[in-house]
């Protein structure tokens, strides 16, 4: 078994060969078996970091000891085990029993009861939505069950630091397949064959983007990784895959230098992993010179831009990457023919990388053996909003929305019902209700109207008000573009300004065919990704929730009542019952009432917050349209 | 504009004309042309702001200023030069200067460096800043020439440069940038509109407290707007965004990248998720 430190970046610890790999991976001992009787895997991810994960481990250090079984229970944190809604979550290995939404002080009740007793602790395990019946193992859990986690196969399971594990779990080995037994074409042709597309939202055929770029005739190539917020939790939780695919494809390409591209220079938490991470990889000998002895050299630095949405563009990117503005170019030349300094540059999101090592360890064939023709493979989504259960799923491509939001997400919260899912990240679009068996393929996608984006998922309630969401893109529209081309730049501003007044009450009704007439021309004739995508929002909300718009024109409400103006909340004096918590929740006080006889709303006083709206257990609270507020008639 | 101003050069005309373009736009300027009656006049007036040449008989430029900062280290110091050669402007910067005229200049742009100057003099008395020592200065601009001369060679370090002076410095105030702009041998121009361009560069003054709310679609269905109502209701930002105790300062953002867990407040590094808007107060209570 070959040990393996890694302190410094310059040192060569141990240059493993493919023996050694295959030797780690089938005699290495699972690095979750480092209790002998059991290790305890806490989350580590954001949501369980808030909800006091540190404190968490600290109490199980204390308890552990104070029952005498810390030297056969042992505890480690991992990275995100996707499950937040959740949060704080810890496994334990080996039954996988998987504890739940409890607080720090629990600890000594867990362990008592799963160590002492030797039965799962009943009061913290996962409870079935429907039957409240218990599930006490992960894998037993619909949220993990009916999800095809490939990509995100290790996390929750593994220190993302720890490179035995993701060797343990197979992981280099493709990195050697290709570096010393392929040549550069056949892992083209393999990534080809697979038919993955790029993750980042344009679905780009990775497999062409390789084969454009190796047939450039430049020395000097470089392949970057954007690792963007959108792909926060690979790079947190498995940032050796993205390490792996990163020097598959600079073999593939024949590029000697990678760039890993974090757009927040303060995020010490993710450069410090990435750093970590290529020094283990460096320490073996996977990053360097004469990887795997092949005679094949590639490296890898962190590089980092300065937080703006533009430079998730990939041309944007490489000239933020060059110490400029980040402005977007015209494409073509496209960056694989002349990207970084005008070389020849692969860019491709995290999870694009992610999933190159798969391909290799595997076959096409196997990538191929999920998803549709068009769109093989899986798709990480993160799901939030009105679902039950919100966190980061994967799965296999031609899923259909409806199985995301009833299946896995657990359907919708009480008293919630689906208004539509909105998709693709701040410049995506939404998708109604009626349109919830669309599966989630590149091109059904499209033919809705939106973009798959960064993957990221709303599920969107009645409480929302499409008008005031329309607005919200469009000032991000409007808040990000970098202002080089006409129509993003201006487009962005009138659009904003019409919905404004419509959310205010001032719209006319022929502003909405103005709308929709700019919003294309935007999309249409944007130079960049921002602008084509950014009105989305506005088309799609336009083309699918038009009465919706109308009524705030013509009858002045916001039936979710969002716009301040264009609602006035009114208790139903026959079915209020007088019960009280309107107005202990009513930061104004301005609802007033005795016990147990209807209630009173002062609408001078009201600042329509909707918390009495929220909290109404009897549902005796009703929108109705806005109040013109008085003008001083002089 | 108010303000209190002393104006010193040898140069009658300097002093004339800067009283003549200032004075107007409601600064109160003295002016002399006496090095040493400068600083009996500090010693007995407050100034925000002095104005001074570099090049003069009797006490120069550099000495004044070291007096000035010995005397009255809260006034806040403009200084007009002729001669902007690099390791000029590298010795003034060294002395803890807020802002530096090239001769020969338009009212429009003493108007300006002057206005901004004493805008900042403001911003740094109300949050009582200790002032800097000319010890300090000069370790800050050392530590910025450190900087340059490391990432001198490298292409496309411009990035870098400003990542690690804004760490240094805080902000980055136009002294700075043309300092680096000078270090780099590239335009202001070229460093101006990187710095302008990117959210994470800032030009202003910062709390001691750095409040980021999330405005994502995710955030925002959860309510981030109610967050925001709420911190700028209970801790009465100015137009910069900043508390005038200084202790709080705010900016929104655009999305964090931990949507499962909206709405989310970054203060300082540390992020604050699933945040309810009720109780968006409490979280401020263990920053002091």
């Amino acid at each position: 078994m070959p040990a393996i430190k890694v302190r410094s970046m310059n040192r060569i610890i141990k240059k493993l060969t493919i023996e050694d790999l295959k030797a780690i991976r089938d005699n290495f001992k699972d690095p979750r078996s480092i209790g002998t009787k059991a290790s305890i895997l806490v989350c580590g991810g954001s949501a369980c970091m808030a909800r006091g994960s540190e404190k968490i481990q600290e109490t199980l250090s204390g308890e552990l000891q104070k029952k005498g079984i810390d030297n056969e229970v042992s505890f480690y944190e991992t990275g995100c085990n996707g499950f937040c809604n959740q949060s704080p979550v810890m496994n334990i290995y080996p039954d996988m029993t998987l504890y739940q939404a409890f607080k720090p002080e629990d600890v000594p009740a867990i362990v008592d009861e799963h160590f002492t007793k030797g039965q799962p602790a009943e009061k913290f395990v996962y409870k079935d939505l429907k039957d409240k019946k218990s599930i006490p193992n992960r894998q037993d859990i619909p949220f993990f069950s009916l999800q095809t986690r490939r990509v995100l196969n290790k996390i929750g399971l593994i220190q993302p630091d720890h490179i035995e594990a993701y060797i343990y779990h197979g992981g280099y080995l493709g990195m050697a397949r290709a570096v010393t037994g392929m040549k550069p074409q056949e892992i083209v042709k393999e990534i080809k064959e697979s038919g993955l597309r790029g993750r980042g939202g344009g679905g780009f055929p990775t497999g062409l983007k390789f084969e454009i770029c190796a047939r450039m005739a430049d020395d000097t190539k470089y392949v970057i990784c954007n690792a963007g917020p959108i792909s926060r939790s690979i790079v947190e939780t498995d940032p050796h895959s993205i390490i792996e695919g990163m020097i598959i494809a600079g073999r593939a390409v024949g590029a000697a230098k990678g760039f890993i591209y974090v757009r927040e220079p303060d995020n010490l938490f993710i450069l410090r992993r990435l750093h970590t991470a290529i020094e283990r990889a460096r320490g073996c000998g996977f990053l360097g010179e004469d990887i795997l002895n092949s005679g094949f050299d590639f490296m890898i630095d962190v590089s980092f831009g300065a937080g703006t949405f533009i430079c998730g563009e990939e041309t944007a990117l490489i000239h933020s990457m060059e110490g400029k503005r980040g402005f977007p170019t015209p494409k073509p030349p496209y960056p694989a023919q002349s990207g970084l300094w005008g070389r020849p540059t692969i860019v491709d999101n995290a999870e694009t990388f992610a999933n190159i090592p798969l391909i290799m360890v595997n076959t096409p064939e196997w990538f191929r053996s999920v998803g549709t023709q068009t769109s093989p493979g899986t798709k990480i989504f993160t799901l939030s909003g009105a679902v039950n259960l919100n966190g980061l799923i994967e799965i296999p491509m031609g899923t259909t929305f409806k199985t995301i939001v009833y299946e896995i997400g657990g359907g919708l919260k009480k008293k919630s019902k689906l208004k539509a899912i909105h998709i693709g990240g701040p410049t995506g679009g939404v998708i109604p209700e009626s349109l919830i068996d669309t599966p989630t393929t590149y091109e059904d996608i499209t033919a809705t109207g939106c973009i798959v984006g960064s993957g990221n998922l709303i599920v969107m309630d009645e409480n929302t008000c499409m008008v005031s969401e329309a607005l919200n893109a469009m000032e991000f529209g409007h808040g990000e573009s970098c202002g080089k081309c006409v129509p993003c730049r201006i487009g962005t501003k009138v659009m904003y300004d019409k919905l404004l007044d419509i959310t205010e009450g001032r719209g006319k009704m022929e502003d909405l065919d103005m709308l929709a007439e700019l919003a294309y021309e935007v999309r249409r004739t944007s130079l960049c990704g921002l602008g084509q995508t950014s009105p989305i929002m506005v088309l799609t909300a336009l083309k699918y929730f038009r009465e919706e718009f109308e009524t705030h024109i013509k009858d002045g409400l916001c039936q979710a009542g969002r716009c301040r103006n264009l609602s006035t909340f009114i208790i139903e004096t026959k079915t209020c019952t007088g019960c009280g918590s309107c107005a202990r929740k009513c930061p104004q006080g301005a609802i007033s009432g005795e016990k147990k006889n209807p209630h009173l709303i002062d609408q001078g006083m009201c600042i329509k917050c909707r918390s009495c709206f929220e909290t109404c257990p009897f549902n005796s609270i009703r929108i109705e349209p806005g109040v013109a507020e008085e003008v001083d008639s002089w | 504009m108010e303000g209190n101003i002393l104006v010193v050069d040898d140069d009658a005309i300097v002093v004339k004309s800067c009283d003549s373009v200032l004075a107007p736009e409601g600064f109160t300027i003295t002016g002399t042309t006496d090095s040493d009656a400068a600083i009996e006049l500090i010693r007995g007036n407050d100034y925000d702001i002095v104005i001074t040449d570099l090049v003069m008989p009797g006490i120069d430029g550099f000495e004044l200023i070291r007096q000035i900062n010995a005397i009255k280290p809260s006034t806040g110091i403009v200084v007009i030069t002729g001669f902007a050669s690099q390791q000029n402007i590298k010795d003034i910067l060294q002395l803890g200067i807020i802002d530096y005229l090239s001769k020969p200049f338009t009212p429009h742009i003493l108007l300006e460096t002057i206005t901004k100057a004493m805008h900042l003099m403001k911003k740094i008395k109300a949050i009582a800043t200790i002032p800097d020592t000319e010890d300090e200065a000069k370790k800050r601009t050392d530590a910025l020439n450190n900087i340059i001369s490391e990432h001198k060679a490298t292409p496309g370090s411009l990035l870098r440069v400003l990542e690690s002076a804004q760490d240094l410095m805080g902000y980055l105030p136009p002294s700075v940038q043309r300092f680096i702009a000078n270090g780099l041998r590239i335009p202001v121009s070229e460093v101006y509109s990187v710095v302008s361009f990117y959210p994470y560069f800032t030009m202003k003054i910062r709390g001691r407290h750095h409040i980021r709310v999330c405005v994502g679609n995710a955030c925002h269905a959860k309510k981030s707007g109610q967050i925001l109502t709420r911190l700028k209701r209970n801790l009465k930002f100015d137009e910069d965004n900043i508390t005038a105790d200084g202790k709080f300062s705010y900016e929104t953002v655009r999305c964090l990248g931990a949507c499962g867990f909206a709405p989310i407040v970054e203060i300082d590094h540390d992020t604050h998720g699933a945040i309810d808007p009720d109780k968006a107060l409490d979280i401020l209570k263990d920053y002091h």
